[in-house]
């Protein structure tokens, strides 16, 4: 089995490996003891994402809508519910932001998943998240 | 063992503190304490099992050793039976009697030890997923927690502005206007493109009708030479020359 990657050794070797494919991906490691790389898809109107490591799990995030720009949220919530199934490799989910609700697209990997799946992960994302986006339109302000 | 029930439960509890972790560092500090609970009686069970199967072995060397005892008084009946010695072997079969009883004893009692073993490495297997999906569960919590950690740092530097954090709604935002941004560079440049076809067009034009130098301009230094040639040669040469015919006309 491979070795786990951490939050740092894993953006290390993202940053260094250059047969990954990350061109327009922007990366940078933010904070201490429980670091996270924050990143930012250039070329897929600057959609902030953010990965962590913790033990045995990569958990990649990215915002979806504020619950405040959601017109019914009822609908919304059922619609996502809906969607969530038929989303390849990715999840819905809702999560407390400050002081908002924020629906975000999420993927889990295992933490010894190879590099090239954890890059897949972070397209797959972002396309998933623009494409719900695209899709909820008339249900959000 | 409901472990989402107890995440459920933590959920709940910190999900209307704003700004804080979903689950706070108690809740944290109360699943630690229950992977540890299901390791140690993880160890203990092992424990269990060592000493059962340390048993179990010391019951089959027992049994090796009276069946070996079964074997060897068996051939003394008949060696004594042989030799008509029927005393002898009353009394060896008094005692094949009871190492017979004792190897029915023990085949019973390892059999008793073995559905021992079997269950204790069923609870072992089963306690070992249970601490694996507990830790996954931690590890999944944990890795939520500093994702959310970093989307509410980012929140609270766009708290100031008076700007929303940044949604996948904005990205769209922004592909659509970089979108119609390239769409109008592109027209503006195709436009260029069609004008400089057009300049293009009438310069070639006007090379071909000899009014600025074009392509053929080594034809048309050639006619300039042989202009006056016409009224020397006459017409037969004239046509020869080609280009030079209509510049011929023109002076005509």
């Amino acid at each position: 089995m491979n070795t786990p990657w951490t939050t740092e050794s894993l953006y290390e070797a993202l940053r260094s490996d250059s047969t990954a494919d990350l061109e327009g991906v922007e990366l940078n490691l933010v904070g201490g003891v429980d670091a996270t790389v924050s990143i930012v898809m250039r070329e897929q109107g600057d959609l902030a994402m953010q990965l962590a490591v913790s033990g045995e799990q990569i958990f990649v995030s990215s915002p979806l809508c504020l619950a405040s720009q959601v017109k019914d949220r009822n609908a919304f919530n059922e619609a996502c519910l809906r969607l969530n199934p038929i989303n390849p490799l990715s999840n819905l989910g809702l999560q407390r932001v400050g002081d908002e609700d924020l629906y975000i697209v999420f993927g889990e990997l295992s933490s010894r998943s190879p590099l090239q799946a954890v890059v897949e992960e972070i397209h797959v994302l972002a396309d998933n998240t623009l494409q719900a986006a695209e899709a909820f339109a008339d249900q959000l302000k | 063992m409901a472990i989402w029930t107890k995440i459920i439960t933590l959920f709940r509890g910190a999900a209307h503190e704003a700004g804080t972790a979903v689950v706070d560092a108690n809740a944290m500090r109360i699943l630690d304490q229950e992977v540890r609970d299901a390791q140690t009686a993880l160890l203990r069970a092992r424990d269990d099992l060592a000493k059962i199967m340390a048993q179990r072995k010391m019951a089959n060397d027992k049994l090796a050793d009276k069946k070996a005892k079964q074997l060897e008084y068996s051939n003394y009946i008949r060696e004594a039976l042989a030799r008509d010695n029927r005393g002898l072997a009353q009394e060896v079969a008094t005692k094949l009697a009871t190492i017979e009883a004792d190897i029915a004893t023990e085949t019973k009692i390892i059999g008793e030890f073995d559905a021992s073993i079997g269950k204790l490495q069923t609870s072992s297997r089963q306690a070992e997923t249970v601490i694996q999906r507990l830790k996954q569960q931690i590890d999944t919590v944990k890795a939520t927690e500093s994702v959310q950690r970093a989307q509410a740092a980012l929140a609270a530097q766009h708290a100031g502005t008076g700007a929303k954090l940044g949604t996948a709604l904005d990205s769209l935002e922004r592909i659509k206007q970089r979108q119609t941004e390239r769409a109008a560079q592109l027209s503006v440049a195709e436009e260029m493109a069609a004008h400089t076809g057009e300049d293009g067009d009438l310069q070639r034009r006007l090379a071909q009708a000899g009014i600025v130098p074009g392509e053929s301009s080594a034809d048309s230094i050639l006619a300039r030479f042989e202009t006056p040639a016409p009224k020397a040669l006459g017409h037969d040469s004239v046509a020869q020359l080609g280009h030079a015919d209509s510049v011929a006309n023109k002076n005509g």
